[in-house]
């Protein structure tokens, strides 16, 4: 009876092993095997400046949009959480449904937006501030308000269940005990809600590490990702190379938010001993 | 009420900054003109038309329900047996299956894809739909597993007992106690499986060197020029995708409520 109960197990563990374990192992073994053993990829990505530049821009782009997204989030978050809880679901769907949109279709948007005939420009000339159309498309700034819209949903839920899930009488017994509005938000409120912040901010990071298609369709020539490296390297048929900058894709992924974790984590524990 | 109305208006401008992409481009799809631009000057249907009656647009729209349909279908039905079995695991083992479980979602689609790729090319495999299928079902199954998860949490383990106690086998005790209460749990997982299959590029895009689904189709297209049959496609896209979420989403909440009141 219980080899059976385990038995079930076995169609969800063969699937997540023969289709994601196994295929990572293949993607290190071909970043180190081909042609043959040796770290020569990994020497060849971290001697050239042009490949460094990507990496280094990869993880500055995918904490600013990570940043942004919180400074937006977290205010969105704590307005639905101040409103009273039978009207949240609604407020909260609306921050949703936006998520429910492809990736493709939502990056199709901003070109036809952020575009020489698009409608930015065309406002903007109609209201007669700008004579000529501005470039829009292909340039960071492209990248940033693309990337962020498809990602701040993912941060307002984020910081909104960390929020319902603090006493709202511990910041009234604040007020209570003479503490202003602004006080008791600072020294009660945002303190046990930055752990939220902190899993949103790396939620978002982690997923903007692997993103290709935004830079791809609105970024310019210099806005390319470690993700669009991998995808060019693929269709020139450098497994080896591609597979090694899947791994340092991986591994600075994990490294930085372990070393995220650990800054923040010193004084992250401190409320909840409080709380305590 | 000053402090009241500022919060209210920025989250009414977040808000319309996530819906500003499909406010544009659902009004564009209905666009008369040859060329994109907004406002359109004309009105029609002609990139609806043109959508409908191109055979390679629809070819790629097929193929991407019928790996969506096969992938959430494999992933639901794996996922809930593996929630049941990750229940009845021993604790020290628990936490590393699941952790395999739900790897999928954190780790970019791009490694994954690269690796099933290459995979696939030793076995010569590639241009599979089969091979795009489970793969689809292994990134999808970690929602399986937190949706339905949450859902089993929840349920009462003493209704199979009960079940068992009255003399059902163990299976039958299974599907007539244990089941019934998951089922909304399960079809909502169905669901967000179907389109997070629907909506991968990067794994069909290595993998399906010749046959496009609807994303590869429209990353093709796109890399060339703005073409406003995607306007067309996109809208029809969302309104599908948001029908089916917000199924998805209340038999979720409905099922999680339910069993809260017990």
């Amino acid at each position: 009876m219980r080899f059976a109960n385990r038995l079930t197990l076995l169609p969800a563990v063969l699937l997540a092993l023969a289709m994601f374990a196994v295929p990572v192992g293949f993607v290190l073994a071909e970043a180190v095997f081909t042609p043959e053993l040796s770290l020569a990829h990994f020497e060849r990505f971290f001697a050239r400046p042009a490949y460094l530049s990507i990496f280094r821009n990869t993880l500055f782009v995918s904490a600013v949009v990570a940043g942004i997204c919180l400074v937006l989030g977290y205010p969105m978050a704590l307005f639905i959480v101040s409103q009273p809880p039978r009207r949240r679901p609604l407020l909260l769907f609306l921050v949703l449904v936006p998520l429910w949109m492809s990736i493709l279709v939502r990056t199709y948007a901003w070109m036809v937006v952020l575009g020489r005939e698009g409608i930015v420009n065309g406002a903007l000339q109609w209201l007669g501030l700008i004579g000529e159309p501005l470039t829009l498309m292909f340039t960071t700034g492209a990248v940033y308000v693309a990337m962020v819209q498809i990602l701040l949903p993912i941060m307002v839920v984020t910081c909104y269940t960390a929020m319902t899930e603090i006493d709202p009488g511990l910041v009234r017994a604040a007020r209570v005990c003479g503490a202003s509005p602004f006080a008791a938000f600072r020294k009660v409120f945002l303190p046990l809600s930055l752990e939220g912040a902190v899993t949103g901010w790396s939620v978002i990071f982690i997923l903007s590490m692997g993103f290709f298609i935004v830079p791809a369709l609105v970024g310019g020539r210099r806005d390319v990702l470690l993700g669009n490296m991998i995808v060019n390297q693929v269709g020139q048929a450098n497994w080896g190379f591609a597979g090694a900058l899947a791994i340092v894709l991986l591994v600075s992924t994990v490294l930085l938010l372990a070393l995220v974790r650990l800054i923040i984590g010193r004084f992250l524990y401190s409320p909840r001993e409080m709380q305590a | 009420m000053k402090t009241r109305l500022l919060p209210a208006f920025l989250f009414a401008l977040g808000v319309l900054f996530l819906f500003f992409p499909i406010l544009i481009v659902a009004p564009m799809s209905f666009s008369g003109d040859r060329f994109l631009g907004f406002p359109p000057k004309s009105w029609g249907f002609i990139w609806y038309e043109a959508y409908f009656s191109d055979p390679v647009w629809l070819a790629a729209t097929w193929r991407s329900l019928r790996v969506a349909a096969m992938a959430g279908l494999i992933a639901a039905l794996a996922g809930t047996a593996g929630v049941v079995g990750l229940a009845k695991l021993p604790t020290r083992w628990r936490a590393g299956v699941t952790g395999l479980l739900l790897a999928p979602a954190i780790v970019p689609n791009v490694i994954v894809a690269l690796g099933v790729f290459i995979l696939a090319l030793r076995f010569g495999s590639t241009d599979s739909e089969a091979t795009l299928v489970l793969a689809h079902a292994a990134i999808g199954l970690p929602f399986v597993v937190m949706i339905v998860g949450a859902a089993y949490r929840q349920t009462d383990p003493t209704l199979e007992k009960a079940a068992r106690v009255f003399g059902a086998g163990p299976l039958r005790a299974f599907w007539t106690a244990t089941v019934p209460p998951l089922a909304p749990a399960i079809l909502a997982a169905f669901i967000f499986a179907f389109f997070v299959s629907f909506d991968e590029l990067v794994i069909a895009l290595f993998l399906m060197g010749g046959s496009e689904t609807l994303p590869v189709r429209i990353w093709n297209d796109l890399r060339f020029e703005i073409n406003p049959t995607i306007a067309a496609i996109s809208t029809f896209f969302v309104v599908v995708t948001a029908l089916a979420m917000g199924l998805a989403e209340s038999l979720r909440a409905r099922a999680t409520r339910r069993q809260g009141n017990h």
